[in-house]
């Protein structure tokens, strides 16, 4: 008897001990996860509370010193910079690890290894579009021509890798105690695979909405539809500026002919609408000290973790600060002792897709000109949790991979269509121009670091303390004939290859204008006279002319006067359209007591989207629904195709309302824009009846409901949703639904630099942190913390400081 | 009595013990110190469940008043409980089942190994 109930206790207890420590389906291990010890108890405490005055770091040739500013800002003071490398890894670890890791989980195309099946077609996606391929190709291109720049990247991932290895349970990420797995061990790879990532997140291309459409309008109406340049262009570099250089403009070859089939194939995920950013730089004569100001604000994902993380990295030579990606080396988007510097996306299409013809089934060889070309084959091996690995091939031909074949997103055996994209090259060095950049002191050094960028292109503003303002649309840029890359093309014939590429030397740029000023906000680069083939569909047409148009007539500018630009909610396209839409309703509707009610909204609306402003809404509903029913019959062909943007839409309605385009086919009589623009109103006023029932109040900021989500979007108690603030898209403060201003950055290029930022997050990663969101309120009000440079003796405002020896 | 010195020693031993040592260490420390204290078998559970039960719960309220973290509440959510307070109730009840099958374990196991006391000057 009692054996046997010391055996039943026995097994009950081991049973217990371990079940507890095993996960259920989702549900993780209760017991590692509530342990007060070592679970998600111990992620309650912010940084401050767990300073440390000193920690072992190898491989140091002297010891660092990192000082935390109130705002858990790091300004690590190393004496050289690998010894400011390895620090910066370790220290961007220690607050960011999860999110670093999880980024470039995504990079790589691993997310069902920790997902499941769920996330199978994103990884293939992510796969097939070659990231990895990429990144494997910049590893060993540094290994051959920049082992200097390697070295430093090796040196960043030591950091990571000895913050990880001296992680305890009780300091693990509270992702990772939620999801269940451990972080794995940073190389250089994975940093470089991060910057690729950018480009997939920044770059998108509309060949196969083009193809189709060109098939379907003719080439006649899509030209008209969709013009390469528009009527008011007011591009990145002044209109004033002169090509004085000989272009390599090639000639479009006679007689092309494109693959003409109707596509079925399911549209790459493209940058999402609202990601863009501004910048600009005004100079000294503008401004009231007479220094140079600069202003940087990219618009992402607003994403918690941030995407940015701040840092001051100082040696004896250097002292750099601003906005770091975590995973990469150095300051992205930021300011020395001796100039500034801040990045837009350069969004010109460069990636364009071959339509490829095997020889056979084996897909072995494809046609190319009289011969066949052998290809290769990619094995991608995703694991997926709870289930097998899935076996992918990719066939690799010398434009890249395909794509879409017979096995993904195609609806047709015999579609093939390789991707051709500059991420693929492994000879640019991305990572070495803002190791440069950190350090340059002069316009020339900003130049100088510029040249080994090649993706994603930006548009990189540029102040000097010594009064230069500049301006450089940065990439490589694949030289183009005329509309090539445009549609789809056929792999098989050789004169659809790229020309080569436009040389650095013609890549547009501007120093110094006349106006007095530089600026971009993701438009037009230049206009029509820059002689190269320009295309994206995608620019935009009003931040950046209300921002040239207020930097024209500013005068006596102030850091205060870009701060308040940066937040400027005016929205032009409602300025230009609302008249134009309330002139068309004529009387129509007028009799209902609702529609007064919204008309009297509309009609005395400003055009500022303030938080409160309920015009901003009515329009902003008003608009979608008026431009969905103008172009609903085209995008009802069956094929995907893409709209033509506000823009064109506002000029068809104000200039040509009677047009055949606003003809719809399946209903009597002939319509024209006054008709779109009244059944947009009733499905206004349909869409704000149901939200003055269920939500009430339609004031901007309570319509557009502003949320800064968590990366894992199931994690919903760690977002911060319905941010009071105002702005959208295609306004200056361009924060929008679940987009924006990811980062602002004003600095002021005086004797002593004035400088100041913000970002939607904090500095730390952990959401039990204080410093986990304490930004947000604070970038809502469109406020900004102290972002100057600090010197190591500097005692005030000190939170704590570490020495890493 | 040893039923209390039993809680006591248990409540401290996790307190300690845990800081450094999983969950399961303590498990096994606490069916150790069971053994060696040998309360009562309803004492054995009962003091392994409250030392461990109360430890744990003891710490997750000192976190949560020295950090003001909304933490607790935050995982309350994700994990479908409601608020952080539930989330420190489960923890000291999960505290509270480990420690106290720990305890038990420890005292039958002491009781299995003693010899019946047969040589005992009973005065």
């Amino acid at each position: 008897m009692k054996y046997l109930s010391f055996i039943s206790t026995l097994v009950v207890t081991c049973a217990l001990g371990v079940l507890v420590a095993l996960p259920f389906g989702q549900i993780p291990p209760i017991a590692p996860l509530l342990d007060p010890n070592h679970g998600f108890w111990q992620n309650a405490f912010s940084e401050d509370q767990l300073a440390e005055e000193s920690i072992d770091l190898e491989n140091l040739n002297a010891p660092v010193e990192v000082v935390y500013d109130e705002q858990l800002i790091p300004h690590i003071y190393a004496e050289n910079e690998l010894d400011l490398y390895r620090a910066q890894g370790y220290i961007t670890a220690k607050h960011r690890l999860w999110q670093m890791e999880f980024q470039t989980r995504a990079a790589a195309g691993r997310l069902a290894e920790l997902v499941g099946p769920m996330a199978l077609e994103l990884d293939r996606m992510t796969r097939r579009k070659g990231l990895a391929y990429g990144a494997e190709l910049g590893i060993a291109y540094l290994e051959k021509e920049d082992p200097a720049t390697l070295a430093l990247v090796e040196a960043y991932s030591d950091g990571v890798n000895q913050y990880i290895n001296q992680l305890t349970d009780a300091r693990l990420p509270v992702e990772y105690k939620i999801l269940n797995y451990k972080p794995e061990a940073w190389s250089a790879y994975k940093s470089l695979l991060l910057l690729k990532y950018m480009s997939d997140m920044l770059v998108g291309d509309r060949d196969l909405e083009y193809s189709n459409l060109k098939k379907i309008l003719g080439k006649a109406n899509l030209d008209r539809l969709y013009p390469d340049f528009p009527r008011d262009n007011d591009p990145v570099i002044e209109k004033e500026r002169v090509w004085d250089f000989q272009s390599l403009y090639p000639a479009k070859p006679d007689s092309l002919t494109y693959p003409e089939e109707t596509l079925q194939l399911e549209a790459l995920a493209q940058p999402t609408e609202g990601t863009g950013s501004n910048n600009w730089a005004v100079s000294g004569k503008k401004t009231k000290n007479g220094h140079p100001i600069l202003a940087n604000d990219p618009h992402l994902s607003l994403n918690l973790p941030s995407l940015w993380y701040s840092m001051q990295l100082s040696t004896p030579q250097h002292t750099v600060k601003g906005a770091t990606l975590p995973g990469a080396l150095g300051v992205i988007s930021g300011f020395n002792e001796h100039i500034a510097w801040g990045v837009t996306n350069a969004t010109k299409d460069t990636r364009d897709w071959y339509k490829i013809t095997f020889q056979d089934a084996s897909r072995k060889a494809y046609k190319y000109g009289e011969e066949w070309k052998n290809s290769e084959f990619r094995i991608e091996e995703i694991k997926v949790k709870g289930e097998a690995a899935f076996l992918d091939t990719v066939v690799y031909t010398h434009y890249g991979p395909v794509v879409y074949d017979k096995s993904f997103k195609s609806d047709r055996q015999d579609v093939n269509f390789a991707l051709r994209w500059i991420v693929h090259q492994g000879t640019s060095n991305e990572q070495k121009t803002f190791l440069q950049m950190n350090k340059a002191t002069n316009h020339a050094g900003y130049t100088e670091a510029l040249k080994d960028y090649a993706a994603p292109a930006q548009n990189f503003v540029f102040a000097s303390k010594t009064g230069d303002i500049a301006m450089r649309i940065q990439g490589k840029f694949p030289l183009k004939w005329k509309e090539q890359g445009k549609f789809f093309m056929d792999g098989a014939d050789p004169r659809m290859e790229w020309q080569g590429y436009i040389p650095f030397e013609h890549n547009a740029n501007s120093l110094n204008p006349e106006r007095g000023f530089v600026s971009s906000a993701n438009q037009h680069p230049v206009d029509s006279t820059y002689p190269y083939y320009t295309f994206d569909h995608s620019f935009e047409h009003y931040r950046n002319r209300r921002l040239n148009s207020k930097l024209t007539a500013m005068d006596q500018i102030t850091v205060e006067d870009m701060k308040a630009l940066q937040y400027d909610s005016y929205n032009l396209q409602a300025a230009e359209s609302l008249p134009v839409l309330l002139n068309l309703l004529a009387g129509y509707g007028a009799s209902s007591q609702e529609a007064q009610k919204y008309l009297a909204d509309l009609k005395g609306w400003d055009y500022f989207a303030d938080p409160a402003k309920k015009g901003q809404t009515l329009y902003s509903i008003w608009f979608a629904e008026t431009a969905e029913s103008v172009w609903r019959e085209l995008m009802d062909q069956g094929a995907p195709v893409v709209r033509p943007n506000n823009y064109q839409t506002i000029a068809l309605m104000r200039d040509t309302p009677e047009d055949a385009v606003f003809d719809v086919h399946m209903a009597a009589g002939i319509q024209t824009a006054q008709y779109h623009v009244q059944v947009g109103f009733d499905s206004l006023l349909v869409a704000m009846k149901k939200w003055e029932a269920e939500e009430g109040d339609y004031g901007w900021a309570d319509y557009k409901k502003t949320t800064i989500q968590h990366l894992v979007p199931t994690f919903k108690a760690f977002s911060v949703p319905d941010v009071y603030t105002g702005g959208g898209a295609g306004i200056l403060n361009a924060t929008g639904g679940r987009h924006g201003a990811s980062w602002r950055m004003v600095v002021e290029m005086g004797p002593t630099i004035k400088a100041f930022g913000i970002y939607p997050g904090g500095q730390s990663g952990n959401p039990g942190s204080k410093f986990y969101d304490n930004f947000i309120p604070i970038w809502a009000k469109g406020d900004y913390v102290d972002f100057g440079l600090k010197k190591k003796e500097e005692q005030k405002g000190v939170l704590f400081k570490t020495i890493l020896n | 009595m040893k039923f209390l010195l039993f809680t006591l020693l248990s409540t401290l031993v996790v307190v300690f013990l845990n800081s450094v040592a999983p969950y399961w260490v303590v498990m096994i420390a606490v069916t150790v110190l069971a053994a060696l204290i040998r309360p009562s078998n309803w004492g054995g559970f009962l003091g392994g469940g409250l030392g461990m039960g109360v430890a744990w719960l003891g710490q997750t309220l000192y976190i949560s008043a020295i950090t003001s973290s909304t933490l607790p509440d935050k995982m309350g959510t994700i994990m479908g409980l409601g608020s952080g307070l539930s989330l420190m109730v489960l923890t000291a009840v999960l505290g509270f089942i480990l420690g106290g099958c720990s305890g038990l374990l420890g005292v039958i196991f002491r009781n299995l190994v003693q010899k019946k006391p047969t040589d005992v000057y009973l005065g």
